[in-house]
């Protein structure tokens, strides 16, 4: 069943086309991976998902209902949760805060931004959610998100947006700067939230990682989506190559020559 | 053990060596001169503390969420000043008039958030040339002179700069402005919805936005907020000693940034504390009163003021990489 779908969005910051067309549809409890070289246009396509910057032309559809995205809180509240590459957290907050930024659990809600937080509510569902994640053992709910590794930011930016089931997963080069241990936990996360019947689109510059987790392959090339593949119809080979725009024909002629 | 670490953080925390420090001060000028706790001493502090504390409170939190204001001196000098003009020449009623003040007030804070956020100039060059503005205007509709203050007793008189005595102790009205405004601030920066959105904003501004927080109405809100607070500040001072003058408040942004970053709070944003900036204010107090009654010659003050704004923020740099290692 379709959960998103994008149709011929388009994008320009001045002269530059970040996005000259693109359309895709992403199904119910399927892992994407959004592929394509630096400057490729990736990370402007999803931050047009995500509401940080509007269109210039294109539609969206959720489920089937056209919908307009003009901010974060719109993406939010549609069930579209990103992990964007260059920000996630703030680390001056403690992991329970940072779980809950923007959607503060609070008491006397009429008070609008000034209503106080629910602080014991904040503090038990961080600490059930750092369970549910599998993380609790290490991690105090308290601490400042600026003692934590990059592979424990990752998680957490993670956990946060599967606690509110939300239908799509965004993630922008998750395991970015990541050990291998963190890594593996990245990927663990994205086939737990698939099976838990997301819909994650992962955009990643290795290849490898996306032959374990994702069902179908989109490769984007100067703002443009050139190949859309299942797995199981490719390999890495040819996936490389329509990365980096080699010429196909001739890649294929030289390996059967030998 | 939770309780344990909590205390141990406590004890780390920025606020609690400022305190000590503060303490250690206190206790050691209280030593040299006899006189520097004596009633009519610590009525004098208290006179004068609200003024710039008032001020720190609004900038604590400017600054927590990333942003600073350097036009607050120009504002406790402007808005008292338009005051006493509309009184005198407009012939408008004080009431009428301090409201138009703080109006003034909002809009130049409105003129640097909006700067500031959707041009996305930075806020030091932004509020740097609005002090010129500020001071200027003032200067100019003063023709550079002082004017007389409003001091026919009444109920902004007592409102604004009313004193009243527990026991041999003078304390002035604004000192429960100040108590009142801290206990707002505390509540807003640490217990509510809004105090998380202005650290997150001031931490990591992308994540906060990313998040759906509404980054921009929020900055605007708080340097709307810290003029109103020097407008305020501006007018208590100037009903206090019945007089106002353009040149008033000059020099106090940086008294009052120096206030807040001394308690703890990060000049880089992220990282604020209400209580900080309360000790901050009685510190720098302290030491400009102190430093006079053990006798300092007056054009050394600022020396001595300088060299313990500097030790104390050194400390914190050490506590920080301290607890970051730990
Ligand atoms: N805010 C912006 N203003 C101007 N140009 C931008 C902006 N954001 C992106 N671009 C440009 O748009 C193009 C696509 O950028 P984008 O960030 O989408 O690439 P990407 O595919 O995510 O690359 P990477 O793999 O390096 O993250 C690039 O040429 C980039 O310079
Ligand atoms: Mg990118």
């Amino acid at each position: 069943m379709e959960v998103l779908r994008l149709q011929n969005l388009q994008k320009s910051f001045g002269s530059v086309r970040a996005l000259k067309s693109a359309s895709f549809t992403l199904n119910e409890g399927e892992v994407v991976a959004l592929l394509g070289d630096n400057g490729a246009g990736k990370s402007t396509l999803i931050k047009a998902i995500s509401g940080v910057f509007p269109v210039d032309r294109g539609e969206i559809y959720v489920r089937g209902q056209k919908v307009s995205i003009r901010s974060t809180r719109d993406a939010m509240d549609l069930g579209i949760e990103t992990i964007h590459q260059d920000t996630s957290l703030a680390p001056d907050l403690s992991i329970a805060r940072n779980l809950f930024l923007g959607r503060e659990p609070v008491n006397l809600k009429w008070l609008g931004v000034f209503a106080p937080l629910d602080l014991a509510k904040l503090r038990d569902a961080a600490a059930a959610l750092l369970k549910r994640v599998g993380i609790s053992k290490k991690l105090d709910a308290d601490a400042l998100v600026s003692t934590l590794s990059g592979g424990e930011r990752q998680s957490i930016a993670i956990s946060r947006a599967m606690q509110f089931a939300a239908k799509v997963i965004i993630l922008d080069e998750p395991t970015n700067n990541l050990g291998v241990e963190e890594t593996h936990g990245v990927l663990r996360f994205v086939k737990e939230v698939r099976a838990a019947g997301h819909s994650v689109l992962l955009i990643t510059h290795n290849i490898h990682h996306v032959f374990q987790v994702a069902d179908r392959i989109i490769v984007m090339r100067r703002g443009e989506i050139v190949a859309e593949q299942t797995v199981a119809d490719t390999d890495l080979l040819t996936v490389e190559s329509i990365i980096t725009g080699a010429d196909m024909s001739a890649l294929l002629k030289e390996t059967r020559a030998k | 053990m939770p309780g344990a670490k909590r205390r141990s953080s406590l004890i780390r925390s920025p606020q609690f060596s400022s305190l000590v420090i503060l303490i250690v001060l206190l206790v050691a000028f209280a030593v040299a001169d006899a006189n520097f706790l004596s009633p009519l001493n610590i009525s004098n502090m208290m006179a004068f503390l609200p003024e710039l504390g008032i001020i720190a409170l609004g900038m604590t939190l400017l600054l927590t969420a990333g942003e600073f204001d350097l036009s607050v001196g120009a504002v406790f000098g402007l808005a008292p000043v338009v005051v006493m003009l509309l009184v005198q020449s407009g012939q408008v009623d004080i009431g009428v008039a301090l409201l138009a003040g703080l109006l003034l007030c909002v809009a130049i804070g409105a003129i640097n958030g909006l700067i500031v956020t959707k041009i996305g100039i930075s806020s030091f060059l932004v509020t740097l040339s609005m002090l010129l503005v500020v001071r200027g205007a003032a200067l100019y509709i003063t023709q550079g002179f002082p004017l007389k203050s409003w001091d026919q007793p009444g109920f902004f008189v007592t409102l604004l700069a009313g004193s009243f005595n527990i026991g041999t102790f003078r304390f002035y009205t604004s000192l429960w402005w100040f108590i009142t405004l801290s206990l707002l601030a505390i509540y807003v920066l640490h217990y509510a919805k809004l105090g998380n959105w202005i650290s997150a904003i001031g931490s990591n501004r992308n994540a906060a936005v990313a998040r759906g927080v509404p980054a921009d109405a929020v900055k605007i809100w708080l340097f709307i907020l810290t003029s109103v607070l020097a407008g305020l500040a501006g007018m208590i001072s100037a009903f206090r000693i019945s007089a106002t003058s353009p040149v008033a408040g000059t020099g106090y942004e940086l008294e009052v940034i120096a206030m807040v970053v001394v308690g703890g709070t990060a000049l880089t944003g992220g990282r604020g504390t209400i209580l900080g900036t309360i000790v901050g204010a009685l510190m720098l107090r302290s030491i400009r009163n102190g430093i006079v009654l053990i006798g300092v010659p007056g054009l050394a003050y600022n020396i001595f003021v300088g060299v313990i704004i500097l030790a104390m923020l050194i400390l914190h740099a050490l506590l920080q990489k301290n607890a970051a290692r730990s």
